[in-house]
Parts: C-alpha cells; structure tokens; sequence
C-alpha cells in the first residue's frame, strides 16, 4: 500500500493499457484534454523577458516613429481660419443677422505660400464645433432614397427635412439639408488656379451609395434654407460636395475635402482667395478655416502618429534602461523561495 | 435555532406523523373528502378501477413539450442580468434609443438560447433516465402465468414476483418468498444508505401464495395508511377470507430497495409510482450558489452603479450642451422631447442607458456556465487522478455550480467513521512485560519519519506473516509458540489468554481457525480474538457459561489441546468503569480475573511492585497512543476460592437489586478488581482510509482547518485524530467533556433541568477559561498550536445563542476541532455556525445517512461513494471514493477552477468596461447626443463573437503552476482562501487598465484621423474612425488573454486569432454587402476604403501596442517587486518540463532498512510530555449486544428524519430480472 498520496498520480502512461481489458470499467479515459495536460507554453515574465520586449519595441516603434514624423513633416500645409474676419467690422455685432442677411458676402483673403506644394494640393474647408456627429443629426438620413430612385419616399428618418407639402425632398435628411454652401475661388498672380471638383469623394460613395438616376428634388425648398442648393439635373452619384457632406464626421472638429488644385504652388506664392461666406456657424460660434495641403504617402499632416510612436518606443527604451539598471543594482534571484508568503512569515497566520 | 432543532429530534417519529397531512395537503394530492385510509383488491383490476390510483411510471422531468418555452423562459428571467437586458432591448425599441434593437436583441437572445438549450438537454437526459427506469421489466401475475411488463404499466393491486437482486418496482405488500419462515432480506442502500441487509416477514397466513397457481387465488384486500413519506412506518390491515390481520412495515417492501438472499418473492402492490415512499421523499437538494457569485452580484450592483453614474453624466451634460443654436439639428419647439432642460435630462438618460448598456456583460453568465459545465464534467469527473479503482469509482460532480467554491474552502468538516477511517481494526502491536512486540509503522509514524527526510521502505512482509481482517502484526519474537523462548513466557500465557477469554465475542460458523467467523459488538474485540487466535489461543466455541479455546504450545512446542474454561462473572464495559473483567475457573480450578480497559484505570488497580514494568509500559503506552494506535490494558489476578465466594455473593445481590442496580453492580465490581497483575496492553490501529494523515497534513499545510465530527466517543474521537496527525502531543489542548464529576453527579440526582443547568454552567466556565487561555497563547510569538475537543452533551449547550460567540472564537483560534458524540443535527448546527458566525467558506464530508445535514449545511458537500449507500452522496455537491481525493479536489479542481473564474469574470468586467468607455469618451465629443460610436452589429457580435471564445479557453485551460506542484505546494491555497484573486483591489487594477486602453483606443485613433487619410487627401468619416477604433479595441482585448494566460495551448492561439480573423472576415462581407431594405449603410465599404490606407496599419500596430503597453509595465513591475506566491513557484520550476507528472517526492539517499526505519521514526516521536496513552474501546455492553443479536428491535435512529432518497439515484443497469 503506498502512503505516497501527494503522487497518487497513477502514472498517464502506465495506465491506459489496463483500461482497455475492462470493459465494465468506469475509469475515465485518459486524454490530454481530460486530464488538463495540453501541452502549453508557459511564459514568465522573467526580468529578461520584460527588457527585452522593451527593446524589441522600441527597436521596432522608433524607427516607425520617425518614418512617419517624417511624412507627415513633408506635407505642406497652410490653414487660414475666417470666419471673424469675413464679417465686416460693422456686422461683427450680430454675426448671425449678418450671415442671414441677403447682403454680399464676398471676402478676399490671402494665403503665403510657406515652402514649394507640389500638385496635388488638396484644398480643405474646416468647421469646428460643428455637431455633425449628433445623434439627432447623423440618423437624419435615409440611404436607400440616396441610393435609387424607387425609394424616393423613404423619408421616414429624415424628420423634420422629410418632405414639403407632401413631397419628399431627395436628399432627403438633416445632413444634407445643411450642406456646406461656402465657395472658394483661388488665384495666384491674378490667374485663377483651377480648383478640380471631380474624385474628392470615396469612389465607393460614389459608385454605390448614390444613385446614378437619383436627381435632387424639392431641395431646399422648405421653409428654412440650411445650406447649399443642388442642381437638380445633375444625379446624386456627381454632386460631390453632397457626398464628402454626407460621410459625417467623426468629431466635431472636421475637415472636408473640397477640391484639388493639380499645379505646384512655389514657395513664396501669393494665393488669393475670393470667398462667398454663406454658411451658418456663427450661431453656435462654430469656426470655419480654409487649408490647402499637400499629402504624404501617410496622408496629410499630422504629427500624432509619429510622436505617438516615438514616445512609445521611448518609453519602451527607458524602461529597458531602468529595469536594467534595477537588475544590475538589485537583482531579484528568479525562484527564490524565501520570497513565498510562508516563508516569509513563518506561522502564516 | 438550537431549540428547534432538539426538538425535532425530540419528536422525529411523531414529527412523521403530523407532518404528512400537512405535506400531502400542500402538494394537493387529496381531496378534502379523502378516506383517510385506501383500499386495494388484490389482484383484481376491474375492482381497483374506480379509484383511479396513479399509474407506476414516473416522471422527474422540470419541463414537458408544452411547458418547455414559457417554463424555460420564467427560469432564466429569474436571472437579474436577464430581466436586465430585457429591459434595455424593450428601450431600444423606442425611438430614444440610439442604436438599432437589434444591438440588445441578438446577444440576449443567444445568451437565452444557449441557456435553453442546456435546460433541454437536461431536462432530455432526465427523461432517459425515467424512460429506462419506466421500461424495465417486471413480472405480473396473468391468468395463472408470469407475465414480464414495463413497470410503467404497473398498478395497484397486481400481483408480482421480484426475483434475487432485483429491484422492487413500487411499494409492495410482501406475501411470500422461497426462503423458510417467510423472510427475504432486503437492501436499503438507495434508501438509507446502509448495506447491512434488513430482513422482512410475510404474514403466515400468506406463505403459501408463491406459485402461480396459487397466487392466482389470492384476493385480500388490503386497507392502509394513505401514501406519505415516512419510510419507517405502515400502518394497514390486509383483509383475506374475513380475516382481518394487522400489517407493519415488516411487511412492506419499499420501492428502491433490491432482493438479496432470497430466490425470488411475491407480494401485492400498494402503492404506485409517485405516490411510493421513496418518491414522496424525493426532494430537490437546496440549490447552492458559490460565494464567488455572490460576489459577482456585487460587482455587477456596481457596475451598474458606475453605468448609472455615466448616464447621469451625459443627461446633465446633454441638457447643457443642447442647443437650438445648433440650427442643423433642426430641433424645433414641437420636439417635446427637447422642450426643456429637465426633458432632455430625462431622455438622455434612458438613450443614455442603453447605448452603455454593454458594460454589463451579458456573456458573463453564459460563459462562466458553459466553464464550469466543462470543469466539472470533463475534468473533474474524468480526472484519472481522483479514480478509485478497488471500487471503480471516479470522482462526480454532482453541480457545477461551486468549482471555484472548492478553490476557497477555509474550514473541512469530516465525519470519522468511513471517511477517515475504514471501520476496520487490526491488532497492531503489543506490550508484554515491559517488551513491545510488532514490527508495523503505521502511516503517522511513516508521515514523521518522512517529514524528517527519511524514505520509509515499504513493509516487505516476511514470508510467513499472517494477514487476515483484524490481524496486521508480524514479530517472529511471539509468532507460531516462539513466545516460549521470551523472557517472561507465563506472562504472554497470560496474556493470549486473557485476550481469549476476556470479550463477548460470539464464535459463527466451523469451529476451525479458518473459517470461523466473530461476530462481536465492537471490531476491536473481533480484533482481539484474532490475534488471540493467531497466537495460537483459537476462541472456537461459547455457551452461556464456558469458553472452549484450543490452545497451541503451551504444555511444549507443537502441542495443541482444548481447554473449557468456565465463566463465572462478567463484569461489563461501561464508559464510566472503563474496563471489562471475566472470573473464569480453569479446568484445574484456578480462578482467574481477567481484566481490560483503560490504562488509567488498570494502573490505579494494580498491586503494589512491579514499578518498572509499569513505567516501561506506560512509555509503550505513549508511544501507541503519539502513533495513533488505540490501547488497552490488560490484567489479571489469581483469585483465591473463599475470597471469591464471598465477593460473588455480593456480586448476586447487586445484579438482583431492584434499585440503583448499575451503580451497585459498579460497586461490587470495584471490590474485586484491585490488586491487579499487569500482563502488558494491546495496540489496535484503527485503520485510516488510504493517505489520510499525509492528505490532512497537506490540507492544513494549505491553510485548511479540519474539524473532526463524530458520533464517536471522546475516546475514540480523540485517537484518531491523533492518527490523522489533527492532534499532537505538542500542540495544547482544551477538552470539555460532560464526562465530569460535576456533571455526573447532578446526573445521579436525575432532575433534567438541574441537569441541563449544571452542564451549561460548566460549559460556559470551561468555554470561558479555555478561551482566555488561548487568547494568551494568540498574544504570545511561540505559543503552541490549540486543539478543541468537545462532546455532543456540552455542544448542545455551547451552541446556545449566549454561548455561541465563546465558543466559536475559542474554536477558530484552534487549528483542530474534534467534536465527539455528536447527532447528525449537531453535526449540521456546527457546520453552520462556522459558516454564518465566522463568514467562512466550509465543506462537509461524509460517507453516511447521518452526514446528510451536514453536508446540506456546508457551503461545499462532499460524499464519499463507491462504499456505503448514496444517501450522503445524493446529498452533496461533489462525490469522491476516498477521503485522499480532497487533495486534487481542493488543491488542484478547486484552486484552478477559483483562478480560472476569477480571471474569466475580470476579463469580462474589463472588456466591457474597455469597449463601453470608448463609447462614453465618444459621448463628450457628441454633445452628449448619445449618438453610437459603432454600428449596430459591431456593437452587438463583440460581446457574443469577437471576444467570447478566448475568454472561454481562459477558463478551462488557465493553469499558474502545474497539478503536482499544486499540491505540492499546498501553500499555494491559501491564495484561494485570502480571496486574492477576486478582491477590489484587483477590481481596480483591471478597471483602471480598462480606463486606460479605452482611452489610448479612443484618443490614439481620433486624434490621429483628423485630415486627409491618403495620398489622396480624402478624409474618414465617423464610422471609419469607428471602425479603426473598434478595429483596435478587438486586438487588444484579444491579445490581453494572452498576457494574463499563464499557459497558452494552441487553443489560445486559434482563438484569439480566429476570434480577430472573424472580426476581419465578418467586416470584410458585412461591409461588401448592400440590402435592398432600408437599412443604415454607414459602414458600407469602409474596412476597404481603411485598408487601401497605410494610416490604418501604423494605427492597428500602435494602439494595441500601447494599450497593453500600460499592463505589460504592470505585469512586469508587480512581478519583480511583489510577486504571487504561485509566480515564484513557476519560477522555481521554470525549467522543469511539465509532462514528468511522476512524483517530485524529497528522494533522499540514505535508504534505511525497515528496521531502522522504524526505531527512527519511533525516535523522532514526541515523548515525555504525553499525557495521550490511546486508550479506546468500543462496546456496547454485553446485555445490549446479545439482545440485538437476537433481533430485538433497536429504536431508529435520530437521523432517519433527515434522510431524503430519490429515485434519480438509481442505477441504470442492474435492474434485469
């Protein structure tokens, strides 16, 4: 009889044979499964294994880091914010009263040129504290009507720009009720840069979610005008500036894609820009900015990613550094067992 | 409490009784106008017809075809979470909600369907098990032949004959059986779990009805006792030829017990189907959730305080931020629901609540049920480790509710007698004369020399040593008449033959050393005698006045001769004299007293001398007792012959004596037992169940205290646990006995509650003393380890509510309890006062009827199967064939299961904490619109798609260390015990963990998508960025399992790679796909739009990167400056390979010869301070013992009531006739 209870373990191997014979036998059989024995692979975050994915990430993130702070330093970019100043001094004490206002509103501005952009310079316009976002606002469409005329009256979301009088507007839908209506009009050396309307839109909006036989009806003729008018002859599936619109924005600091300008801007160039400043934001005192970019491989400028990876692999470094350190000054001995809670305070109480 | 429960007890057999109507009443089985009593023609269907009894077949099924749906469904509904998401996805219908119902519907009702589908197959399983039981065969009487039938078509009145080992099919009215007189035996073991075999008696009048023929004629007519639960009564008359003849439960064969012993019976059926005793006592085992649950249910309160909170946030902010200047949002006077701040306060809430509504994992109970569904059925019931093979039984769980309870278990309560120990004496060693004989170790002494770094070999027997039940000595010194060439060779004479002589054993069967069989009231004297035979004293026959012994050796070697020894008094065993002493008259006519009992009390009797005999048998003494053997003394005295016949005159008058006859008898007895001779004493080991004292050693060394329940004596009680190594020699020990002058005095006076009064008082002085003194002990560093031993008498009234809080601070302070004597109730008040009073988590286990309560009381129950019946195993939450399994049970099934539910229900928190906070974070940016940040089927598929399968392979396949070195390192529990895995602590390690990778998620992905995305210089909009985010989050969330898996299988990796894949795949078609109806495309496109940019790339690589980045510094921090227990073990072993499961046993070189061994270990015992000399014995008394075995009827037993028998039990094979 063995005493031996903390192996009673009857040996895996050793015991499966037998088993067969019985047959009556309510052994359990063996498997790996059964019998927790998977094999598996058992990590321990030896203090090696933690500097050395230090290292390995840092090794990896810094040199991503600097890729993309690098792209994202060749992009040229030159923002010009004028919503204040588009309002002449005399109307800046009712911002809304003016921008409701039937009154010109034409604006000049002028951009430098800071370094050479070479084509395509892509020309944005920016809103910010604009909502696009807003649950009431981003439902307040309807996507089947966008897409194909037979669904011209599903407006059943688009509530309160559903229809007029009866008649469904197509499009239909907050979002496309307060489309941007600001226009810009771009020249250097009094010679007007073209501004290409065409492809700023995602192809698969283009293709897919609005209708090629779909054309705006009763648009913007409610009571209230939001923002820009379509042409009516002109399908859903070519008025771009609807559908950049319409791909709402995630925050509400936004940028949109509204042309591309297909020559090199020089360094030292003067750009004027004539501007029709017709949208609303002075409202909700939102601004609007005008920017012209070029792109990188990585897309426009934006140091995030590139700091972001850095600082990771930074830290990553440091840390290896520091734990390094650590080991070298105050080793901790990997399996001590004076280190386990009973041994440390004998009793255990 | 207390004092309902004695009176329970009190009044069990009328408790029966009163409480029958009641039941059948509330269960609405009679009608008002009832007869109290039933008539049943026997064998006559057409006359039993009009009562329409209830068929025999049986149902145990919860649900049937129709009342699966609504039934299935008011069960889960039950479950908070469930009524939860109920209510959120009737929210989401209306049209505040944000996201489509879709979002709450889908995971709900997968969570419903999974849930149901488990019911069914249950529910299906159960149906099998009755079709079986329904289906088997049974023969019936029809026109004169044995028909066999389903028992399903059973019916009352029907005439059926049950052949040998069969089962009975329902209640039937025993008429006759092939065995002489009328009687069949019967086997209870499904009923009460007792194996010795009941015998029942036909009335005479109905012995003849066996044949076909005959039983044809038959027509009685029985009248009885409705149908109740009460196993131990029947009441009726069965009425044949206008003969009325009285029936008792003698006659009654009960369904669920089986035929033994007998060729076949016939009898007549009364009761039926549910209706049989055994059905109307079927209940269902309270159900028990684990503590750990309970907690959940705190954890979850408080999510969803922190969900409230959130919402608050954004309906305050909401009804600030809400603006009519924001003129796109076209809100508008007539929107009442933006009316006013307080309005859109309001409705904010509730769109609120349920976008957030994913912090609440709705998975979480599902999962952890489909885990522990696998933990307890393909590893702890398939775990090769806890197989018993003599009895081919592998361990059950009998729930899978309470895993991870197995894995905190504080306090074990064991019963003693087939738990511990195995029942079975064995004469182990001897004192003679001042020498000790007997080479054996026992396990304890093995267990200390083990401790002490020396491998104990194996016994190897010599050739000739005897083994037999009972017999487990081997010294060639005393074997086969060697005795003679021993220095005092009269003295072990004297010896063998008091053993042989000396007892009440019955001899059975043929009179020769082989086959005779003892039958006596204890099995230590059964053990007695057998040693005495295999010295060659064979005990072979007793008439009321002579015992016939065939000596060997005893005039010369090899001389064997019959020798009648004439008994002239015996003076019994009693708990008070603790001795028992034989006159007997030799043939030559010598007389000698022959004397046993209890060292102190023999000692205090011997005759002056002998010193050194005395004080070497007293060392021999305590070393049986420090080993865990149970000691007697033996002694003897020459009598002279007119000193005799004066004493036995006195003797004569104290047994006839009409009053006070016990204390007179007493009396007189002292008058002749004084002036002993000492022989030497006798070692019994009590034989422990395989492995116990190294098992106990291992559990306390894993911080588990054990408590000893026994219906033992204190005697007894207390050399076990000395056995079990519960108790030592060093440790200090208080004992409160009833046993007490005191209380023996107020016991003579005989007035109850004067009585009850001065037992109470002393109690409560001893409780008072003793928990002072181990208050001191507590303060001071050294003090000794604290022992408790208790008898029913003063726990009854130590558990009185004045008492209670005494006693149990006195008793958590004592590493050991043993409580003796105690009733099954008691058993259940101590299991409970542990569990309410000190709030800590119990297991009971047991092997019998009488540990049922105790097993229900316990948080954990735990039966021993494969031996006795199943009352204790039908009880419990766990069954295992031995009480060495607790080690895998606790130490591995337990510790893992704890681990693994633990990390699972923190993965859980932390993913949906994780996932609904970048929700919450998006809120801020929306003007707290509530608009949703993902679309509707991620949001719903990432709780039952995209992260529900690694969570899952957590939970069965999480290990910290390996099965051997859990146990091991049996330290390693107490992580369990502290709770360390499940504390706030760690709640708010993970929920910060969670606010940071929500944040890095969220911040990481928005503020890098500003601006155009591509060479192109097209931008993202909301649901690109979304899609990043969510993109981001399910790499994380995924690849964090791998982090927390301290093993990871290759299922780790199919399933977290699979489980992103499918999140790729199921992006890749839903966002291909175009539905004709109207439908929300956001996300039309987008995961191609994103791939065809390399911002997408750098951002999945860097934000799952620096999210777990935060944990990873944790990890390795937490490790290096405060590592877990269980980390350094795996450190330790970090190179050993896991698959040697061979035993990592201390392997030390110096091998020692058994011999040597065996003087070590005996050595290393504790010694001089032993006060423990091991006295037991157990006997009933002589009177007491001869009238059971002539079948006087013993009262039932006390716990009968709390028995419970359910049919769901049975076995399925055994039932072909």
């Amino acid at each position: 009889m063995s005493s031996n209870t903390a192996s009673s373990s009857a040996g895996a191997a050793g015991s499966t044979d037998s088993s067969a014979a019985r047959r009556n036998s309510k052994r359990p059989k063996y498997s790996r499964f059964t019998q927790q024995e998977l094999p598996a692979c058992k990590p321990i975050l030896t203090p090696c294994w933690v500097i050395s994915t230090f290292l390995i990430v840092s090794v990896i993130f810094i040199p991503l880091g600097v890729i993309s702070l690098f792209a994202s330093q060749d992009v040229v970019e030159i923002v010009d914010r004028y919503d204040n100043d588009c309002i002449p001094v005399p109307a800046r004490a009712n911002k809304v009263a003016y921008i409701q206002g039937t009154g010109d509103k034409t604006c000049n501005r002028t951009l430098r040129v800071p370094k050479r952009m070479k084509q395509p310079v892509y020309v944005y316009y920016q809103l910010e504290n604009f909502y696009q976002n807003h649950r009431r606002y981003v439902k307040s469409r309807s996507d089947s009507q966008l897409r194909s005329q037979k669904y011209e009256n599903q407006v059943d979301a688009c509530k309160p720009e559903d229809d007029v009088g009866g008649q469904p507007i197509v499009p239909c839908g907050l979002i496309a009720w307060s489309l941007f209506n600001d226009t810009y009009d771009l020249s250097r050396n009094n010679q007007r840069i073209a501004v290409n309307k065409k492809g700023i839109a995602w192809k698969s909006d283009r293709e897919h979610k609005f209708g090629k036989n779909v054309f705006p009806k009763n648009f913007q003729k409610g009571n209230l005008t939001g923002g820009a008018s379509l042409d009516p002859n002109i399908p859903l599936s070519e008025q771009e500036d609807l559908i950049v619109w319409m791909r709402t924005a995630a925050l509400p600091t936004f940028r949109k894609l509204y042309g591309k300008i297909e020559t090199d801007l020089e360094a030292g160039d003067t750009i004027h820009v004539t501007l029709q400043n017709f949208y609303n934001t002075y409202s909700f005192n939102g601004k609007k900015k005008l920017v012209l970019s070029t792109t990188s491989w990585l897309g426009g400028k934006n140091d995030f990613l590139g700091i972001a990876y850095l600082a990771v692999g930074g830290i990553c470094f440091f840390l290896a550094i520091a734990f390094t350190i650590m080991y070298l000054v105050k080793p901790r001995r990997l399996g001590d067992p004076s280190y386990l809670s009973w041994n440390r305070n004998p009793g255990g109480r | 409490m207390v004092r309902s429960g004695r009176l329970s007890v009190d009044s069990s057999s009328t408790a029966n009784h009163r409480r029958t109507p009641s039941r059948t009443v509330t269960l609405g089985r009679i009608q008002p106008q009832a007869p109290t009593y039933r008539t049943v023609y026997c064998n006559d269907r057409e006359g039993n017809a009009p009562v329409r009894f209830k068929v025999n077949s049986i149902s145990t099924t919860k649900y049937n075809v129709l009342t699966f749906l609504p039934k299935g469904l008011f069960e889960q509904f039950r479950r908070i979470a469930n009524i939860y998401f109920l209510a959120i996805s009737c929210l989401s219908m209306t049209p505040i909600s944000p996201v489509n119902p879709i979002t709450n519907v889908a995971p709900l009702s997968l969570v419903l369907l999974v849930s149901l589908i488990k019911e069914a197959f249950e529910d299906w399983k159960r149906f099998q098990n009755d079709m079986a039981i329904n289906n088997s065969l049974i023969e019936v009487l029809q026109d004169q032949n044995w028909v066999p039938i389903p028992w399903r078509k059973l019916q009352v009145g029907d005439i059926v004959r049950v052949k040998q080992d069969g089962f009975f099919p329902a209640d039937i009215l025993f008429l006759s059986s092939t065995n002489p007189d009328g009687i069949c035996y019967v086997e209870t073991a499904n009923l009460d779990g007792e194996t010795n075999l009941k015998i029942r008696k036909a009335l005479e009048r109905t012995w003849d009805y066996l044949t076909p023929e005959k039983a044809s004629e038959f027509k009685g007519e029985v009248q009885c006792e409705q149908p109740n639960n009460s196993l131990y009564t029947f009441t009726g008359n069965l009425i044949v030829q206008k003969q009325t003849l009285p029936l008792s439960p003698n006659q009654l064969l009960l369904r669920g017990c089986s035929l033994r012993n007998t060729e076949y019976i016939v009898g007549a059926v009364i009761f039926t189907g549910h209706e049989t005793k055994v059905m109307m006592n079927a209940m269902n085992a309270p159900s028990k959730r684990s503590t750990l649950e309970k907690k959940l249910d705190k954890l979850i309160i408080t999510i969803f305080c922190a969900l409230v909170t959130m919402c608050l946030i954004g309906a305050i902010g909401c009804a600030i931020v809400t603006d009519r200047d924001h003129y796109y949002l076209g809100l508008h006077e007539k929107d009442w629901e933006y009316r006013n701040a307080l309005m859109i306060a309001f409705f904010t809430f509730f769109t609120l609540v349920t976008l957030f509504s994913t912090i609440i994992p709705i998975s979480l109970y599902v999962s952890i049920e489909m885990i522990k569904f696998i933990q307890s059925t393909q590893f702890i019931n398939q775990d090769l480790h806890m197989y018993h093979a003599e009895t081919n039984t592998p361990a059950l769980a009998r729930t899978s509710n309470l895993n991870e309870e197995l894995g905190q278990v504080e306090y074990i309560f064991s019963d003693k007698t087939g738990t511990l120990t195995r029942n079975l004496m064995e004469f182990f060693k001897c004192s003679i004369g001042g020498t000790s004989y007997g080479t054996g170790v026992t396990e304890i002494e093995r267990g200390i020399a083990q401790r002490n770094g020396l491998k104990v070999q194996e016994e190897q027997k010599s050739t000739g040593a005897i083994r037999e039940k009972g017999f487990n000595f081997d010294d060639p010194r005393l074997m086969r008449g060697a005795w003679r060439n021993e220095a005092n060779p009269d003295l072990c004479k004297e010896f063998f033959r008091c053993l042989a002589i000396c007892h009440t054993v019955l001899p059975e069967g043929d009179e020769s050393p082989e086959k005779v069989v003892y039958q006596a009231a204890s099995p230590d004297e059964a053990a007695l005698v057998t040693a005495a035979k295999n010295f060659g004293f064979f005990f072979y026959r007793r008439t009321p006045t002579m015992v016939y012994v065939r000596e060997s050796h005893v005039e010369k070697m090899g001389k064997i001769q019959d020798v009648a020894y004439e008994i002239l008094n015996v003076l019994e065993f009693n708990s008070t004299r603790k001795r028992q002493s034989v006159v007997c008259r030799f043939p030559d006519g010598r007389l000698v007293l022959y004397c046993k009992g209890a060292d102190t009390v023999i000692f205090e009797r011997l005759a002056n001398g002998m010193d050194d005999v005395k004080k070497v048998t007293r060392e021999h003494l305590e070393q049986f007792g420090a080993s865990g053997l149970r000691t007697l003394c033996l002694a003897y005295k020459d009598l002279n012959p007119e000193a005799y016949e004066s004493w036995n005159e006195k003797f004569i008058q104290a047994k006839s004596a009409l009053r006070d006859r016990e204390k007179k008898l007493d009396e007189a007895a002292e008058l002749i037992e004084k002036d002993l001779i000492l022989i030497g004493s006798t070692a019994i080991e009590d034989k422990l169940q395989e492995g116990v004292p190294s098992c106990i050693e291992t559990l306390s060394r894993a911080g588990i205290k054990i408590w000893v329940l026994t219906g033992d004596k204190m005697e007894t009680a207390i050399n076990i646990a000395y056995a079990c190594n519960l108790i030592n020699n060093e440790m200090k020990q208080f004992i409160i006995s009833s046993e007490t002058d005191a209380i023996r005095e107020a016991e003579e006076r005989g007035d109850q509650v004067e009585i009850a009064r001065v037992i109470k008082e002393e109690v409560k002085k001893e409780l008072k003393k003793s928990l002072e003194e181990a208050q001191h002990y507590m303060h001071t560093v050294a003090g000794p380890k604290m022992a408790l031993i208790i008898d029913g008498k003063c726990l009854m009234h130590a558990l009185d509510p004045s008492l209670r809080i005494t006693l149990l601070s006195l008793s958590l302070n004592c590493s050991s309890v043993v409580c003796c004597r105690v009733s099954p109730l008691q058993k259940a008040q101590v299991t409970s006062l542990v569990r309410k009073g000190a709030k800590k988590i119990t297991l009971s286990i047991g092997d019998g009827a009488n540990d049922v309560s105790m097993i229900q009381a316990a948080h954990v129950g735990v039966g021993i199967s494969g031996m006795e019946g199943m009352q204790a195993v039908m009880a419990s939450d766990f069954a295992i064939a031995q009480f060495r399994f607790l080690t895998d049970l606790l130490l591995v099934h337990g510790r893992w299961s704890y681990l693994r539910i633990c990390k699972v229900v923190m993965y859980f928190f932390y993913k949906n904490l994780t996932f609904t906070l970048t929700q919450f974070w998006f809120t801020f940016r929306t003007g707290f619109s509530g608009q949703r940040f993902y679309d509707d089927w991620f949001q719903s598929l990432y709780n039952v798609v995209f992260t529900a399968l690694p969570v899952i392979v957590l939970g069965l396949f999480e290990k910290d260390v390996s099965a051997s070195l859990s146990k091991r390192y049996p330290e390693l529990y107490r992580e369990g015990i502290r709770n360390s895995f499940f504390k706030w602590r760690v709640v708010a390690i993970w929920a910060a963990s969670a606010v940071y990778q929500s944040l890095v998620c969220y911040h990481f992905v928005t503020a890098s998508a500003f601006g155009g995305k591509n060479s192109s210089g097209r931008v993202f909009g909301l649901w690109d960025v979304s899609t990043i985010v969510f993109t981001c989050l399910v790499i994380a969330v995924n690849l964090r399992i791998l982090m927390m898996s301290n093993s990871i299988t290759r299922w780790h990796y199919i399933t977290v790679g699979g489980s992103i894949a499918a999140w790729l795949i199921f992006a890749f078609v839903y966002c291909g796909i175009m539905t004709p109806r109207d439908r929300n495309e956001n996300v039309y496109f987008v995961i191609y739009v994103l791939m065809s940019t390399f911002y997408f790339y750098f951002t999945i690589l860097l934000v799952p990167v620096a999210a777990l980045l935060g944990d990873f510094i944790f990890q390795g921090v937490e490790r290096w400056f405060s590592p877990y227990d269980y980390q350094i073990v795996q450190e330790i072993h970090r190179h050993e390979p896991e698959s040697s499961k061979g035993d990592h046993q201390l392997e030390i070189g110096n091998e020692l010869s058994p011999e040597e061994a065996r003087s070590y270990a005996i050595s290393q015992l504790p010694r001089e301070i032993s006060k423990h000399t091991g006295f037991a014995f157990d006997s009933p008394g002589y009177e007491s013992f001869f009238a059971s075995q002539l079948g006087i009827y013993a009262p039932q037993k006390a716990w009968d009531v709390a028995r419970r028998a359910s049919m769901r039990s049975r076995p399925k094979t055994p039932k072909k006739n």
